[in-house]
């Protein structure tokens, strides 16, 4: 389908609008895709279709932390599975789940470019490589740690 | 010897400005004549001639064209693009300038996979920084964000993404060189291609025989490497230090499993024999403590959530694959099961609408082909 | 140019696809995905064919000179085969099936069922249509026809791979949502994943329940197609079949929908006049099809007043069975059941509209009254022909046309042109308004004032009129193509000639009526002289007008 670019108000490409409000809500909700689909005009069943075909769109609250570990060959090959079972057990929700305690999101994604310091996964977009079981129970450890001293700072305010 | 990153030499050769200079001292006409002399492919993995592309697209009746930079690099196994982007950009965003002036674009776009997302507030700086000292009136650069699609890799698809629908792969023709965004001709090309192409401009000694392979899976010594083509498997598996003995490769996960073999010379050609495809020259290393079904599978789960859904074959023919590998793994399949998997390879093979489709049935045939022991290990007893 | 086409060297134009080719040619490719009248999107992968060795969607490509194009060998067959396998893995299409895809197994023949079903949706149950995504074969028609056709866009694909599946947004029901219940998904489904409500069950209870007074009314377009379903071609004119047919299924009076398209005009023209002369809110814009109605309630607030208060023909004639012909036959209304043949899956909906007061208890599209037909037993083409019953069943022939496209509007200005000039419009027949044109226009000039009317048929197309609709007095609009004859309820047909060939057995019944203008039945004498009084008093106000609400777009 060929589309006219027509007198939008936000005449920047539909995918960067997407990853804004989702950065800005940590998900796109449907009260959030009424609006976009208002504002750029474009028929809500669409604007839904296009949100749902993208993995990394998320139509409802995500955890604090968003994990994506990757499940492709060249971390498969080197341990990635058994990081996998860890971190569901660490954090305490399976793959494509949210954690009861709102912390973590864990999804299995496919290659995210990190095959020479495999496994890997993506922190709320960042890179973590190199992992090995004990990396990533520091890395949890340093995550709660940090959440603790924030809300101990929060509570202190 | 291989090049490591380090001490790359050609890929991380910066232009600074010079090659778009030199290009404006050619004309448009002038610089794609120069592409072609150079015999600059296509890096991406279809090895399409850069000046065809190029030409195709100037020599199309329109008010408009575009110039798009895929960065989707989304191929399993494949990070050299990522490479050009963190330490050689200035370059990448000066070939898109190039390209952009060979075929009389203004507006360029990147597209730039979500899972590189973190990469983007510098890229950012260096296009900024790279535009204001271009002085290419008119042009743009616009970073598009990618949101984790695989499919967005191909380019009818990725224009999809970049119109804001969904990452449909889209029936050819018309071919995006001639009808691309909103029915103008566009230039896609690969980020390694851009690159390659501001340094082909400026550079006499530029060596279209180099190429970055990325290397990956059982090896101590992961990482982006620069080849001549023609280069000895043998070369590959020194740098590239295996752990244990070396059982299969596979090219990514689309271009098939073949045996190892240290005294073949990489070439297209020699690729092709063993019924695989080079594409971006990613090679994932196998050792002998896998079962190749076992990689096969996790290949075919990439497709199962990687396949846009759009043709029968593929969206289809991809979850059927997965089912039967998933039957060959618990060990209650029989030979029927493997002449329906051939079946099934073949025919998504054949009729599926887009690359994808076409080759996600490439590491089944040649794991059949190749490694048949490991399927009978499988087997129903 | 030249290719060869099995083996046959042939004469092509340039630029025609591979399928086109094929047809002109004689030989048929099955296809699925495909629809005329849109860009290929090549989904299915059904037409394919051999292309210079390789296998191609006939569909989407075209050959360049020297071709060499193979459509019936083995290997052709095997895929398009495979193809069929993977869409539906376990086909179950029975004898009496019409969905396009049993036509297609007959093309392809069968594979051999190797995979079982995966797909585990729930299905989507409405008022008027319902899907089941478990049958979804992912063509896509639906999709770009809610979009394209009906410009609506109710519907699209969410999720990827093998759980590409077609919703409205945020998974909602149908219902609820901004969809106008036209049917064209329906229309257009080649397995009958979307289909229509079905009443049957509802009817025929009522039907074998002694208690009940069960009476029928037949819209115009049913009498041009309902022959369709017994194998008569496109265009047979059934209207004494299809009043017998009904008398042998059981219902006790047969009425004719016309009737009310006859007291619709009354009220309309009278209306129409009234707010040319007194300057009311004009354009004026039909209100017979409930599809335009949800559209102007979900997308086009703003035409609330323009719209008629006229309620469409069945609602009226409903009414009036309920008073009127109870009152003359002595029979309590509430024991009455009104049942109304339509060619249209929104009255489905329109019946059970709150904001409607409905005679109308249920409504049966033109393809369940075949299904119920068939079930009775009933040999519809050896019957004879029937008259509706006199009490409601007399009709003209500006009644009939309501069934075209630019019918309502030619059966109002006929009766317009009296009820303001005394005179006889002399030209019966306004053809500038007939047709498969998507927008049609016309003028006249009544008591020396130009009136402007156009019509529009389908959704996109009535998009387009709306954009320029100051321009004119009068506004017909049908949100299915070709009219009520193309309805969401219709038989299903692929080829455009059979809308074509419909709309000639409407023209051709109004052609042979005694009667052509509506204002000259005598039963609309009748009821307005002893139950209504005059078109637009109060008594017609409370029992043949409506009004409007606006609804959310989501």
């Amino acid at each position: 389908m060929m589309a006219k670019e027509n007198g939008k108000k936000d005449a920047r490409p539909l995918m960067n609008i997407l990853h804004e409000v989702q950065e800005k809500h940590g998900y796109i909700s449907e009260h959030m895709l009424k609006q976009i689909a208002v504002e750029q005009d474009i028929p809500i069943a669409r604007l839904y279709g296009v949100v749902k075909f993208y993995t990394m769109f998320h139509t409802e609250p995500q955890g604090k932390y968003v994990i994506e570990i990757c499940g492709s060959p060249s971390c498969v090959l080197n341990n990635g599975v058994k990081l996998e079972k860890f971190l569901e057990k660490e954090i305490g929700a399976g793959i494509g789940e949210t954690s009861k305690d709102g912390m973590f999101s864990l999804y299995k994604v496919s290659c995210i470019g990190c095959c020479d310091e495999a496994p890997a996964m993506l922190v709320n977009g960042e890179p973590r490589t190199k992992l090995t079981v004990e990396r990533l129970r520091l890395l949890l450890k340093k995550i709660r740690e940090n959440e603790a001293k924030q809300s101990d700072g929060e509570k202190k305010k | 010897m291989g090049k490591k990153r380090s001490e790359l030499m050609q890929i991380l050769r910066q232009t600074k400005l010079e090659a778009l200079e030199k290009a404006r001292t050619l004309g448009p006409e002038g610089v794609i004549a120069l592409m072609e002399k150079r015999g600059l492919e296509g890096r991406g993995g279809a090895a399409y001639p850069t000046a065809k592309k190029w030409k195709t697209c100037r020599d199309a009746p329109a008010d408009e064209r575009f110039v798009v930079c895929n960065a989707d690099e989304g191929e399993p196994g494949t990070f050299k693009d990522k490479l050009i982007i963190r330490h050689n950009a200035e370059t990448l965003v000066e070939g898109i300038l190039i390209a952009a002036y060979a075929v009389g674009a203004k507006r360029c776009f990147i597209y730039l996979r979500g899972e590189y997302d973190y990469l983007r507030p510098r890229l950012q700086e260096q296009i900024d920084e790279v535009l204001s000292r271009a002085g290419m009136e008119g042009v743009t650069i616009e970073i598009v964000r990618g949101a984790g699609a695989y499919i967005c890799g191909e380019a009818t698809a990725l224009l999809q993404s970049i119109m804001g629908f969904r990452g449909n792969a889209m029936a050819k023709p018309p071919n995006p060189t001639t009808c691309g965004l909103w029915g103008k001709p566009t230039v896609i090309n690969n980020v390694e291609t851009l690159a390659c192409a501001a340094q082909a401009v400026l550079f006499e000694d530029w060596d279209p025989t180099l190429r970055l392979f990325s290397i990956s899976g059982n090896v101590k010594n992961p990482g982006v490497y620069e080849f001549p083509l023609g280069v000895k498997m043998s070369t590959i598996i020194d740098v590239a230090r295996p752990v244990k003995k070396l059982k299969a490769m596979s090219f990514g996960c689309f271009g098939g499993i073949m045996p190892v073999d240290p005294e073949m010379a990489v070439t297209p050609e020699t690729i092709c024999m063993e019924k695989c495809q080079h594409g971006a020259y990613s090679i994932i290393f196998i050792d002998e403590t896998n079962n190749v079904v076992d990689v096969a599978y996790s290949i075919a789960k990439f497709y199962t959530y990687e396949s846009c859904g759009k043709c029968t074959p593929c969206r289809e023919g991809t979850i059927r694959m997965l089912n039967l590998l998933k039957k060959v793994r618990t060990g209650k399949a029989v030979k029927k099961d493997l002449e329906l998997l051939r079946e099934l390879a073949t025919h998504v093979q054949e009729t599926a609408l887009c690359g994808l489709g076409q080759t996600c049935g490439n590491h089944i045939l040649t794991s059949l082909q190749h490694f048949p022991k490991d399927y009978d290990a499988y087997m129903k007893k | 140019m030249k290719i060869k086409l099995n083996n046959t060297e042939i004469e092509a134009a340039d630029g025609k696809s591979l399928l086109d080719i094929c047809r002109e040619n004689g030989i048929n490719v099955p296809t699925l995905c495909y629809h005329a009248s849109m860009t290929p999107e090549a989904r299915c992968r059904v037409c394919l064919v051999e292309m210079d060795g390789k296998l191609v969607t006939s569909c989407s490509t075209k050959p360049r000179e020297g071709a060499k194009v193979v459509t019936n060998s083995e290997r052709v067959m095997k895929a398009r085969r495979l193809n069929m396998e993977l869409m539906v893995p376990q086909p179950s299409c029975r004898r009496e099936d019409d969905y396009e895809v049993c036509q297609t197994y007959k093309e392809v023949g069968m594979g051999n069922a190797r995979f079982s079903q995966i797909k585990d949706y729930k299905p989507d149950l409405g008022a008027a249509v319902i899907r089941d995504n478990n049958k979804c074969i992912n063509c896509g028609r639906c999709v770009k026809v809610c979009a394209e056709i009906q410009g609506v866009y109710a519907i699209d694909f969410a999720s990827r791979a093998h759980n590409e599946h077609v919703t409205p947004y945020w998974e909602n029901h149908l219902a609820d949502v901004a969809c106008i219940r036209c049917g064209q998904c329906i229309l257009n489904c080649p397995v009958g994943a979307i289909s229509e409500r079905s009443h049957i069950e509802e009817v025929v209870s009522a039907l074998d329940d002694k208690d009940r007074h069960v009476v029928v009314q037949i819209a115009p377009s049913i009498r041009a197609a309902l022959g369709e379903l017994f194998g008569m071609p496109a265009g047979t004119l059934v209207t004494g079949k299809t009043v017998a047919a009904l008398r042998r299924c059981g219902f006790a009076k047969v009425f004719d929908v016309d009737l009310g398209a006859d007291m619709t005009i009354m009220e309309e023209a009278s209306e129409l006049l009234r707010r040319v002369e007194k300057k009311g809110v004009l354009p004026m814009i039909t209100t017979c099809c409930p599809g335009w109605i949800l559209m102007m309630e979900f997308f086009y607030h703003d035409l609330i007043e323009n719209m008629s208060t006229c309620k469409s023909p069945h609602e009226m004639l409903g009414m009036l069975i309920k008073t009127y012909y109870a009152k003359k036959a002595g029979i309590n209304p509430k024991k009455i059941t009104v049942v109304s043949i339509m060619p249209c899956t929104a009255k489905k909906f329109e019946s059970t509209r709150p904001e409607m007061e409905s005679g109308v208890d249920y409504v049966l599209t033109t393809r369940e009254l075949g299904r119920l037909i068939k079930m009775k037993k009933i040999d519809f083409a050896a019957l004879p022909d029937e008259e509706f019953d006199p009490a409601l069943g007399i009709s003209t022939g500006a009644g009939v046309i309501f069934g075209a496209t630019g019918g309502v509007m030619e059966a109002a200005l006929r009766t317009a042109h009296f009820l303001a000039t005394g005179k006889e419009l002399e030209k019966i027949d306004i053809t500038e308004i007939r047709g498969m044109k998507g927008i049609k226009e016309g003028k006249i000039v009544l008591n020396g004032k130009e009136i402007r009317f156009a019509c529009a048929h389908g959704g996109a197309n009535a998009r387009k009129l709306m954009e320029q609709k100051d321009k004119y007095h009068f506004i017909e609009i049908m949100a299915c193509p070709g009219g009520c004859i193309g309805g969401g309820g219709q038989p299903i047909y692929r080829d455009p000639e059979v809308l074509r060939k419909r709309t000639e057995a409407i023209y051709s019944a109004d052609r042979s009526s005694k009667l052509r203008r509506s204002h000259e039945n005598p039963v609309v004498k009748q009821l307005y002289k002893e139950m209504l009084g005059a078109p637009l008093s109060e008594k017609a106000e409370e029992l043949l007008h409506t009004h409007y609400v606006k609804r959310d777009r989501f």
